[in-house]
């Protein structure tokens, strides 16, 4: 089958691509970089052509509320227009557990209106919301840092491998579009501080987690279980000890 | 067999004639690369400076697509290449390979150029078919080497031999040392295509802006946009469709589907309104990037509009859809038959066609205003001039005709009771298949609370009514509009200021609110003044009349108290007239001709309640019996030949007056019908007239016939005279009031005295005398017009002699004249009588010779020989 995906050069991206590569599909990675860029339009119905499958992956440049918004309304407005033109027959986005209850953040209303837009476009989808990567915890623990401490929350927290992530996507991409979601996530529940802790400790670093009990996920407001799935979710085969014995290798 | 011979380690110490190739080979190299123009020179130049010192057949470069890890064709070797005959060559050149089978991947995880025997590897499942071609060709070896940038493998450069023996340790040295130049040589190649390309692509732009910019009609449009499109070698077509006034549908506005429309579909294309949301336009309006679109794809989806049906017919299968919008509002689509979409290329022409397109309709838009405005400052200078219906109706038609492609459906205009509208105006044409029911509505009088016309008129600026719509409501007039299969009705009221006119009435798709707002305000002046000038002229027209009549009764100008005569006959006239002027009785006045039946009949008049409008005459025995009919009751405007205009006839202008038919005994049978039927009913229709007109008239009818005689005689209708007959007044003839002779004689000698300037002061004694000893059958007239020649005659103020006719007694007295006069006298007197009627001349033409029928000189011997003279004949 003719794959594009779409951010193919990004973390999951690269993964996924790989992944359908070594299926035995053929697999078009979709980036500005290889010319084809859906804000623009460019390269896009090119690469539309005779193709079945479309994974979005892509990710806005910038994060910025406004910015961001119209990332998604119209990277997503293009794709999904050349996907209909073209008459592709699945369409698959990776979205984020707790979308709808994280209003408040301008990059969580972005990805609404993407999963509303791929709703209501008529190509045959499947939306796959996961929870956060392991691959943010150092992040997060960068963005909660103030001098020596750093300063998190008990929200909880059921980081994924994105090896995993990228399993899953592939899985769901040849296989029936649901016309619906799936969540995914990791094998472990966590209160965030904890987590963290554990990641610095490992990582020897020096910075001391202070619990503030002030739940919160990039500075936005969040409630205590706005980050784990609500109801049954696929869980990933890599725990945050393999997880770091992996990273551990590669550094 | 993959044969990987490392040069440097091991084996084989690098010779130092090697060494100095290889630096020989990379010093021309790097001189060659500075000439490379083509980016085939490079391989003809590298081909030749190896050439010289290994042995191989031809040598390609092909580069690595990251995107779908393939790699294609870049540099050919165009001379050498011993395959380019191969019938799979073409295909070679266009195809991409994957980089994921061992063939390829060898090359690639290897720091070393690699070679393979092609027999061993060619037939392996996952080995790239260009192996096969070029064994097929003649070629037994290949020595692949890849080339790098930023680390990164960006391509591979192919060497070919027809030997096995070919890359030998110096050889796979040399090209392991090239390889970097290399790369970096096709780097710059590929940057200075992206170069040109962008350049070439700028200055195409920069052509295609300053084309449009000169543009100022859709015809110039057309040709900057198919040159535009030749140049970047789209030799096919394209349209522009624009979105039209009604906001819902678009049409072609410019295009050329180049040969492959035929004229017939090509005429139904451009005409045809497709609507915006048909499921393909609408998205291209809603995509910001252009959209390229499969013909067969989308008529599978279900998209009916007919192009796409066209289009598959004239063999289109791909098409690119882009919408022309001017800021934020959208224009229309540039729809183009391309499979290559080049988005910036696309993207600039689209602007610039966009602004043209704003630039083109904005301007066809004012020149159509202004051709609007010059046409509605023609229609009002032309409107000030117009004095009648049919001059404003020519221009109504001509203005609803040419500026807003419609036709008048109807005008109504209010009544002055304020309640009743009636037809005006309308065009015939507009109902060509619904005369009658046309006709049929349009005679009814309609209210101003009907169902319409009571919306409209409390519109401010009129209501627009969908015909499909009011169809569902059974309504007549929706039926009737639906004939002629335009969507709406458009009614406006016609206003003056506060005061209601009347209502306008347009049959059309769409009317710009604007202009219909403008035309009818002038409409309605228009129709105000005519109405205003019809008005004027039937005042006119009853002035005229009523000036006529007062003259004549200034003629006249008697009345009740100065009808001379207090005999005891004229009493009882009196007391007759008394008695029935009060009411409205018909009254019938009989008497010998002059005994003044006028006078009586105006007497009654004046004496009733009908004073204050004006008693209106006919003299039935003064006219022509075929404008009997018209006279009395009016005629409408071509009820017959020489009809030209409507005329009210006597009946109605004697309308809440008096009617005084004189000589009524003279009126034909046919007319006395007619007469009959309306002072039965009492309503009268016009000749040629549907209206039935009620009219409330006094009738005085006079005669000096014998009515009854002429019933009995078959002359007159008994049932007629037994209406006329309701009162009858008798007026005595003159030579039976021989006691109001000498009143009635000094009212003449008074009345003419005055008018002719003469004095009389005294009438003979004798004079009276002979008055009274008259028969008087011309009765009171008579007396008049004597008393008024004796004046002329009379030497002083005394009126001594009147010239009372002799006729009656002079027929006894020349009897017995006549028995006794000898020839000679009757001679005498016979010449004397000839002379006197022909003026006295006795010879010549028209003389008393003539008549006498003798020469002239015979008369005038005969006159001497009888003792003629002057005196005897100029009495």
């Amino acid at each position: 089958m003719k794959i594009v995906v779409i951010g193919g050069t990004g973390l999951i991206g690269t993964k996924v691509v790989n992944q359908l590569r070594q299926a035995g599909h053929q697999v078009i990675a979709a980036s500005p970089a290889t010319g084809i860029n859906t804000l623009t339009g460019e390269g896009l119905a090119e690469a539309m052509k005779e193709t079945d499958i479309v994974i979005d992956l892509a990710n806005s440049p910038s994060f910025e509320d406004k910015a961001v918004m119209e990332f998604f309304q119209t990277a997503g407005h293009n794709l999904l227009a050349a996907e209909i033109n073209a008459g592709v027959k699945h369409h698959v986005a990776l979205s984020i557990v707790g979308v709808d209850i994280m209003q408040n953040i301008g990059y969580m209303r972005a990805k609404k209106v993407q999963e509303e837009l791929i709703e209501q476009s008529g190509v045959p989808y499947t939306i796959v919301r996961s929870t956060q990567f392991l691959e943010f915890i150092a992040g997060i623990a960068n963005q909660a840092t103030d001098g020596n401490e750093v300063h998190l929350s008990d929200v909880l927290f059921q980081p994924i491998a994105s090896d995993d992530v990228a399993k899953f996507v592939a899985k769901y991409a040849l296989a029936a579009p649901l016309n619906g979601r799936v969540e995914i996530a990791g094998p472990e529940r966590f209160e965030m501080y904890k987590i963290v802790e554990r990641y610095l400790q490992l990582a020897n670093d020096p910075r001391t987690v202070v619990p503030n009990g002030k739940p919160a996920y990039f500075g936005g407001e969040v409630t205590h279980s706005a980050l784990v799935p609500a109801g049954e979710a696929e869980q990933g085969a890599i725990n945050f000890e393999s997880w770091w014995a992996t990273q551990a290798v590669k550094a | 067999m993959k044969r990987t011979i490392k040069n440097e380690s091991g084996l084989h110490a690098p010779t130092k004639t090697i060494l100095e190739q290889e630096r020989k080979v990379l010093l021309d190299l790097g001189n060659d690369i500075t000439k490379v123009r083509e980016k085939n020179d490079l391989i003809t130049l590298f081909k030749n400076r190896i050439k010289g010192l290994f042995y191989f057949t031809h040598t390609i470069i092909t580069l690595i697509d990251h995107k779908d890890e393939t790699y294609y064709a870049f540099l050919l070797d165009n001379e050498g290449s011993p395959i380019r005959t191969h019938p799979r060559y073409r295909e070679m050149v266009a195809a991409r390979f994957s980089l994921n089978a061992p063939f390829i991947q060898a090359v690639l995880t290897s720091d070393e150029p690699v070679s393979y025997i092609l027999e061993d590897i060619m037939d392996k499942p996952q080995s790239p078919p260009f192996l096969r071609v070029n064994y097929e060709g003649g070629v037994r070896e290949i020595l692949m080497t890849k080339l790098m940038k930023e680390g990164k493998p960006m391509g591979f450069i192919h060497m070919y031999s027809d030997r096995t023996d070919s890359f030998n340790p110096e050889f796979r040295g040399v090209m392991k040392g090239i390889a970097p130049q290399l790369s970096g040589a096709v780097s710059n190649i590929i940057k200075n295509e992206e170069l040109l390309n962008k350049e070439k692509e700028k200055s195409f732009l920069l052509d295609f802006s300053s084309n449009i910019a000169a543009v100022r009609t859709k015809e110039d449009l057309m040709s900057a946009v198919r040159t535009a499109l030749h140049k970047l070698d789209q030799k096919s077509g394209f349209v522009i469709r624009c979105i039209n006034e009604d906001k819902t549908t678009m049409s072609a506005y410019v295009y050329d589907l180049g040969s492959a429309a035929d004229e017939k579909s090509l005429s139904v294309l451009v005409k045809a309104k497709y609507p915006i949301n048909d499921g393909l336009q609408n998205r291209v309006l809603n995509s910001s990037i252009p959209l390229l679109f499969n013909v067969e794809r989308e008529i599978q989806r279900g998209i009916t509009s007919a192009y796409l049906q066209y289009w598959k017919k004239m063999g289109f299968e791909n098409f690119v859809g882009i919408r022309l919008r001017n800021g934020e509002t959208n224009l229309g689509i540039l729809l183009l038959d391309i499979e290559e979409i080049k988005i910036e290329l696309l993207q600039g022409i689209c602007a610039q066609i966009s602004i043209a397109l704003a630039n083109i309709m904005a301007n066809e838009q004012i020149s159509k205003k202004q051709e609007e405005q010059a046409f509605l400052l023609d229609f009002s200078s032309a409107l000030t001039k117009m004095r009648t219906k049919d001059e404003l109706q020519a221009a109504i038609f001509e203005v609803l005709d040419k500026i807003m492609n419609t036709q008048l459906a109807m005008i109504r205009v209010l009544e002055d009771d304020g309640v009743h509208l009636s037809v005006f105006m309308f065009d015939r044409r507009l109902f060509g298949k619904a005369h009658a029911d046309f006709d049929k509505l349009a005679a009814n009088k309609i209210k101003i609370d009907e169902t319409y016309t009571a919306q409209v008129l409390a519109s401010k600026e009129g209501v627009v009514f969908n015909v499909d719509e009011e169809l569902r409501s059974g309504n007549d007039y929706a039926k009737l509009w639906k004939t002629t299969g335009l969507r709406n009705m458009y009614g406006l009221p016609l206003r003056m200021g506060d005061k209601i006119i009347g209502t306008i009435w347009l049959l059309a798709d769409f009317l710009g609110p604007l202009l219909l707002k403008g035309i009818c305000s002038q409409i309605t002046v228009a129709v105000a003044n005519i109405l205003a000038n019809e008005k004027l002229l039937a005042y006119k027209k009853q002035l005229e009349i009523e000036n006529d009549y007062l003259k004549e009764q200034i003629k006249t100008i008697y009345n009740f108290s100065e009808i001379i005569g207090s005999g005891e006959s004229m009493q009882e006239v009196y007391r007759l007239m008394g008695l029935v002027a009060e009411s409205s009785t018909t009254v019938l006045i009989l008497g010998e001709t002059g005994t003044g039946k006028e006078l009586i009949a105006r007497a009654i008049h004046n004496a009733s309640p009908r004073k204050e409008n004006l008693m209106v005459k006919v003299n039935c025995a003064a006219l022509p019996a075929n404008l009997i009919e018209s006279e009395l009751f009016g005629h409408e405007r071509g009820a017959f030949t020489g009809a030209t205009d409507r005329r009210i006839g006597k009946f109605e202008m004697a309308d809440n007056s008096t009617l005084f038919l004189d000589e009524i005994g003279e009126l034909p049978l046919e007319a006395q019908a007619k007469l009959l039927r309306v002072i039965q009913e009492r309503e009268l229709e016009r000749v040629g007239g549907k209206q039935v007109i009620k009219i409330n008239v006094r009738l005085v009818a006079a005669t000096n016939r014998n009515l009854e005689e002429e019933v009995k005689a078959g002359r007159f209708r008994a049932d007629l005279y037994f209406r006329l007959n309701v009162f009858p007044i008798i007026l005595p003839p003159l030579r039976d009031r021989l006691e109001d002779i000498e009143a009635l004689t000094h009212f003449f000698v008074k009345k003419y005295s005055r008018s002719t300037g003469r004095t009389i002061r005294k009438i003979a004694p004798r004079v009276i005398q002979q008055l009274r000893s008259y028969t008087w059958p011309g009765n009171v007239r008579e007396l008049e017009h004597l008393i008024e020649r004796s004046i002329l005659l009379a030497t002083d103020s005394t009126l001594s002699d009147v010239f009372i006719p002799r006729n009656a007694d002079a027929d006894k007295q020349e009897q017995a004249f006549l028995l006794n006069r000898s020839l000679e006298e009757v001679e005498r007197g016979y010449i004397i009588e000839t002379l006197k009627r022909c003026g006295g001349k006795i010879s010549g033409t028209g003389s008393a010779a003539e008549v006498l029928q003798i020469p002239g000189n015979t008369l005038h011997s005969k006159m001497k020989k009888l003792g003629i003279t002057k005196s005897d004949y100029f009495s």
